[in-house]
Formats: C-alpha cells, sequence, structure tokens
C-alpha cells in the first residue's frame, strides 16, 4: 500500500499529496463536515454533554464493529453479534436477577452475571468458527444459523419480555462519569458530589463518561492486538491470501476459529455493556439490525468485503459517524427516518470512492 | 459410474440427494400426530397461505444467489411496496373508480415503481463494483426510510372491501355434492359444511413462480444466469452482456419482492414498512436448504420451494401444538447449518444427475 502510494506522490508533486490525504481520510473529513453542519442547524448539538451523550450512545456499535473488523479483515463476515448480544445481555441480566432476588450483595451478583454472560458467549463463535474452518461451511451461513439459534435461546430465556428488576447500582456504574465538577465549589470523582442541592444538579458539570472509559480501554487492546502482535499480523494475511498465509506455515483454521470467537466474545461484552447503562436485560429485537449497521460502520471507515483490508480506527469513525448522523438529524428535527436513509447513502459512497480510486487506500 | 456400486448403496444415493424432501415428509408426518388439526385440507392450506411470503422471497433471492450475488433488501422493498400499493388503491378508490378497478390499477402502478430499487441495485452491483452485500443493504435502509416516511408510523388504512375478499378468499368453494362456485362464496346456512379450495393469493404466487421458473430452466436468460454465476469471466468471454444481465437480475428479484408486498397488501388489508424484516433469513436459508450454493451457479426454484415449504411446515406445525414460535428461530439455525453440512460431506450425492 504505502509504495503505491509514494509513486503517485512523486509524479504528481504537492497539491495531490494534499488532495490524497484528504480522500484517504474521507471518512474522517466527512465526520468533521458533519459537526459543523449540525453545529449551525441544531441547537445545543455542539457542547460538551451531547458530544459525550453521542460517545455513551454509541459504546456498544463501537465493540460490535471492533468485532466485525476482526472478522471482515479475515474475509469472512459475521451476522450473528447482534443476536450474541442480545444473549449475553438477557443471560447476565436473568442470573442477576435471581442472585439481586436471593439477598446476594450486589457487587457479587453484577459480576458474576456479568461474568457468566460473557463466558457463555465465547460458545456461539466457537461453533460457528469451527464451522467454518473445520467443514467449510461459508461465513454467511454458519453465522446466519447462529444468528437463527442465538435469537430463539434468548427469546426462549427472556420470553419476549426484557428483565428487569436487576441491582440498582448497575446502572450508577454504567451511565456516571469520571470526573463531576461544581464550578468554584466541587470536585469529585465517579460519583455526585455530596451533599449537593436540587437546583445544582443542572450547574454540575460531568466529564468523560464511564463508557467512554471502558470503549477507550477495550478499543485499545484491539487495535494495539491488530497492529503490532502477530496475532493481528496473521489476520491481515489469512485475509489477504489464505493459500499464502497456509504457505507461510500460519495455522489458519485455529485462526480463523480463533477470530470468530473473539468476536463473539466481543458481541457478549457489548451485551453486558448493554445491561450495565440501560439497567435491564435487552433482548434484540429483529428492526434493530445491529450487525448490518456495525458492517456499515467497518466498511465506511475503509475496511473490504473481500479481506486483508481494514483498520480498528477506521471502523470507530465509521461507527460514530453512524450515530453522530441520528443524533444530529434529530437535534436538527429532522424525522428520524431519514436516518436510514441517510446511513444507506453514505455506504454506497464509501463504497463507490473505494472503487473509483483504488490507488488511493 | 455409481451404477455399479451395488443396489444399496444405490438406494442410499437416492435418498440422499433427495434429502430436503425426505425431510419435509418425516417432518409432516411427525406433525401429523403431534398436531391433530395438520393433516387436513385446511391445514395444508395455511401452510401455503402463510408460506407465500417466503414462496416469493425464496425466487427471488434464488435467482440472485445463483449468479454468486446476495440482495438484503428484498423484506423492506416488500414493506415498501405494501405501503405503497396500499396507498395508491385508497386514492384511486377516492378520485370515485370502482374498487376493482382502483386495486388493479394500484398494483400495477406499485410492480413498475417496484423495479426501480432492483434497478439501482443492479447499477451498484454491476457497472459501479459495489459489493452486492452492501448495495443491498443500503437498499434496505433507504426503502426503510422511504415507507417509513410515507406512512408516518400509522399503518395504511380505509382499502375497499374488496381487497380483502381477493386476497383471504378461495379459488374453488363447494358444498359437496351440491354446490360449487369459483371466487364467490356461495350463500349457504348455517352449519353446511363448505370445502374452500385453494386460496387465491398462492394461486397468483405460484403463476408468477412458474414462470419464472420456466424462465430460468428452459430460456436464454435462465441458461446466461448460471453462466455469470458459474464463472463469470468465461460468461464475459462468451459473448455475453454480463452487467446488463445482473441489472436484470436484480430487476427480478426486487419484482418477486414488490409482487410478495402487494399480496402482503390483499392478506392482510395495510401496508407495513417492516412487513418483510424477519422473512430475509427465511429466504436465504430456503434457497440454501434447496441446494444453491452462496458461491454462485447452483441453484433451482424448484429447490427452494421445497426449502420454504420445509420452513413453512415447521412454523405452522409448531403453532399448531402450541410450542412458542421462539423454538422456530433455533430450529431453522440448526437446519441451515445442517443442509450445508450435507452438502460439504457429500458433494457427489447433490450435484450428480443435475
Amino acid at each position: 500500500m504505502p509504495s503505491n502510494g509514494s509513486m503517485i506522490l512523486d509524479s504528481k508533486g504537492r497539491g495531490s499529496k494534499l488532495l490524497m490525504t484528504a480522500a484517504k481520510n474521507w471518512a474522517l473529513l466527512f465526520l468533521f463536515l458533519l459537526v459543523a453542519v449540525f453545529s449551525i442547524t441544531g441547537k445545543g448539538f455542539f457542547s460538551l454533554t451531547n458530544f459525550q451523550n453521542i460517545i455513551h450512545l454509541s459504546t456498544i456499535f463501537l465493540l460490535l464493529s471492533a468485532a466485525e473488523t476482526y472478522v471482515i479483515i479475515a474475509g469472512g463476515i459475521d451476522l450473528s453479534v447482534g443476536f450474541v448480544m442480545g444473549l449475553s445481555s438477557v443471560l447476565s441480566a436473568k442470573i442477576m436477577q435471581i442472585l439481586h432476588a436471593s439477598a446476594l450483595p450486589e457487587p457479587a451478583s453484577m459480576l458474576i452475571g456479568g461474568v457468566v454472560g460473557l463466558t457463555v458467549c465465547i460458545i456461539p463463535g466457537l461453533i460457528s468458527g469451527t464451522l467454518i474452518a473445520r467443514f467449510n461451511v461459508p461465513p454467511f451461513i454458519a453465522t446466519l444459523g447462529m444468528w437463527g439459534v442465538t435469537n430463539g435461546i434468548t427469546l426462549r430465556i427472556c420470553q419476549g419480555f426484557p428483565i428487569s428488576f436487576l441491582p440498582s447500582k448497575l446502572v450508577g456504574l454504567g451511565n456516571g462519569y469520571l470526573l463531576y465538577i461544581l464550578p468554584g465549589r466541587a470536585v469529585s470523582f465517579f460519583h455526585k458530589p455530596f451533599g449537593i442541592q436540587g437546583s445544582q444538579i443542572r450547574e454540575l458539570v460531568r466529564i468523560f463518561p464511564n463508557s467512554l472509559l471502558f470503549s477507550f480501554f477495550v478499543l485499545f487492546i484491539l487495535w494495539y492486538i491488530l497492529k503490532h502482535t502477530k496475532f493481528g499480523q496473521h489476520t491481515y494475511a489469512v485475509g489477504g491470501s489464505m493459500d499464502a498465509a497456509i504457505r507461510a506455515g500460519i495455522d489458519v483454521r485455529r485462526h480463523l476459529i480463533l477470530t470468530y470467537t473473539l468476536s463473539s466474545f466481543l458481541a457478549g461484552l457489548a451485551g453486558v455493556f448493554n445491561v450495565f447503562q440501560t439497567g435491564i436485560g435487552n433482548f434484540t429485537p429483529f428492526s434493530a439490525m445491529y450487525e448490518l449497521f456495525a458492517i456499515a460502520g467497518v466498511v465506511i471507515g475503509g475496511a473490504s468485503l473481500m479481506g486483508g483490508k481494514g483498520s480498528i480506527l477506521g471502523a470507530c469513525v465509521g461507527a460514530v459517524m453512524i450515530r453522530l448522523l441520528e443524533n444530529g438529524l434529530s437535534i436538527s428535527g429532522v424525522e428520524p427516518f431519514f436516518r436510514f436513509v441517510a446511513v444507506g447513502l453514505i455506504l454506497i459512497l464509501a463504497v463507490v470512492i473505494d472503487q473509483m480510486f483504488p490507488e488511493l487506500f | 459410474m455409481e451404477r455399479s456400486n451395488n443396489r444399496g448403496k444405490g438406494f442410499l444415493m437416492f435418498l440422499g440427494r433427495r434429502w430436503a424432501l425426505m425431510f419435509l415428509v418425516l417432518e409432516s408426518l411427525v406433525f401429523s400426530f403431534t398436531a391433530p388439526a395438520f393433516f387436513s385440507v385446511k391445514g395444508i392450506q395455511i401452510v401455503l397461505f402463510f408460506g407465500t411470503t417466503i414462496f416469493l422471497l425464496g425466487t427471488a433471492e434464488t435467482f440472485v444467489i445463483i449468479t454468486g450475488g446476495i440482495d438484503l433488501s428484498v423484506g423492506f422493498i416488500m414493506g415498501f411496496a405494501s405501503i405503497v400499493s396500499a396507498k395508491l388503491t385508497v386514492i384511486f378508490t377516492r378520485m370515485g373508480l370502482p374498487p376493482g378497478v382502483g386495486i388493479l390499477l394500484g398494483i400495477l402502478i406499485t410492480w413498475m415503481i417496484g423495479l426501480i430499487p432492483g434497478y439501482v441495485n443492479g447499477t451498484l452491483v454491476a457497472r459501479l463494483n459495489v459489493p452486492p452485500f452492501i448495495a443491498t443493504f443500503s437498499m434496505l435502509g433507504i426503502t426503510h426510510g422511504i415507507s417509513e416516511l410515507l406512512i408516518r408510523g400509522v399503518p395504511a388504512k380505509n382499502l375497499p372491501y374488496l381487497a380483502n375478499a381477493i386476497g383471504n378468499g378461495y379459488f374453488i368453494y363447494s358444498v359437496p355434492g351440491e354446490i360449487v362456485s369459483l371466487f364467490k362464496k356461495p350463500i349457504i346456512q348455517r352449519g353446511v359444511l363448505l370445502y374452500e379450495i385453494i386460496p387465491n393469493v398462492v394461486v397468483i404466487a405460484f403463476v408468477f413462480i412458474l414462470v419464472f421458473a420456466f424462465i430460468l430452466k428452459r430460456s436464454k436468460f435462465g441458461q446466461h444466469t448460471y453462466a455469470v454465476g458459474g464463472n463469470i469471466d468465461a460468461a464475459i468471454r462468451a459473448g455475453i452482456n454480463v452487467k446488463a444481465h445482473l441489472i436484470k437480475i436484480y430487476m427480478v428479484s426486487s419484482f418477486f419482492a414488490t409482487l410478495s408486498g402487494t399480496i402482503y397488501m390483499l392478506q392482510y388489508i395495510t401496508g407495513k414498512a417492516d412487513a418483510g424484516a424477519p422473512f430475509l433469513l427465511d429466504a436465504i436459508v430456503s434457497v440454501v436448504i434447496g441446494g444453491a450454493s452462496l458461491y454462485g451457479g447452483i441453484g433451482t426454484v424448484g429447490g427452494t420451494i421445497l426449502g420454504c415449504l420445509i420452513l413453512s411446515v415447521l412454523e405452522t406445525g409448531l403453532r399448531m401444538m402450541g410450542v412458542p414460535t421462539f423454538d422456530k428461530y433455533i430450529a431453522v439455525g440448526i437446519i441451515l447449518i445442517f443442509a450445508v453440512l450435507v452438502d460439504q460431506f457429500f458433494p457427489e450425492l447433490i450435484h450428480k444427475g443435475d
């Protein structure tokens, strides 16, 4: 990739260099453009609260997009993430509910519920990975099968209703902030300053949501693994050319199973986080289409569905862009239905740019 | 080659090649015993009536999957079509046209409009090299958004009564030995047993499915479809206009989705944006059960219909047994993986003799 880029640079000089950089980072530029436009059209869009809000709401999508990034780079696709997320959310909530009802201390029931939810969510990934790697089932089919199975199990656990009556500390953790400042009077970490009056709550400045901290932490690890470890390099190798990867001595089957397990685990993490954020166990409805929006985010971020191309940072830009669009449109008073149209159009734009200027990427 | 082997193996081969059919028969037998009302004229017609959507969407997917693509937008194109046809019908009847003409005009115009998403999909895929997955997913978003804008949260209503009569009516009504009437429900006394045979919508659906099955099997268009899916380079070298052909294929798919939307309008006398959303999985699964390969080049409409029947029987049977429909999704997922595993382990079983 870099050699390709530099060749064109040499031949065209400085102006095209700027253009190249712009086109290469078009997603980021487009994100800034959206921010600028919505700042003008939407009252209250350009504010600390709202930006934190957008990040807070896009946490699940960031995790799911990161999961898809790995799978897509390895040349596959994972359609089950949305429902695996629902499964972990409902399962961990159910366990928390039972433990909470049997008067276990809140932290213990939260911890056990979360850990069980995460552990169980490795299983769908293991199964689909094994089907794909050992039995040559196309990824689309294997994960679509898991899509059905996890959805059925989820609905069976929750009987079609969200699971409530969970420990009350959950929401405090999921929706809390790192820093609370009451200008000129008080500063406190992780919880609101004590003895605060009702009227003062409006003045309270909340900075750095816990969800940002959490997603930043997870995404940093994932970015590091993809960029700087052998596992990440192998992922690119498997996606770039399967035959070459086998000849280079990579255990492709094991690697694919690990990739799908990781994707499933991240979806489970998103589900557990969802419980912390909303305070209930949500099953995934049909019309949510989390997996498709996650894939859209990854593709907007410059990945190719053919494999071998993509990055965590790009996926983050793509995932945030979709949320930002939704938030900006609704603040600007546009009907929410336009969101679907807008996401569709941006997605087409992303791929068409990718196709028209292959030398850019 | 297999002829030289002994007879038992030949029989096994025979069964293995038709495992989907065997599965359907077995499934029907099980439900006949567990759900008392399943094995009856009514029960079978319920399977067909509620299966109409999957039949049509499955046929739509078949064409696209044979060319090696995928169409994610069929579900929401169906919802879009159900809304457009409902709105148009209401407008035409308000203008004072008789309900029959209004419904007919509404449906015909919707069929025309329904070709547009397919044309856009096809252009994106064929001319701009957008992967089918992305192109059709974008179209899913766009049709979803437009249909929500058209109805703004309120389902379309005030459709003429005739729509209900067509959508929920039957082809033949008969009181054994006395009356036989076509299309029209005869006036009978209470308590007299009236047989209703073949729902109208099933007839409409199968007319189109048979025509297109014939086109796929016997015409140049069909042969080109298999050629494009089997090896696109070879197809180009053979002088097939691949780009134009792909656009036509996505238009066929979109047309079948539209058809299923208009039939939904007749069946439920309303239009709903997410009418087809849960059926996307079913459509793709039925195509795969029917022996098609997602890599393209293989697949038949007949196989797809068999796959659709398996799913439709499963759903109806489970519902008649009183099992929660959640279990259906587990079963569908497992059948899907099973179908592909059979295909992987015994490739010589499936693709010989085609």
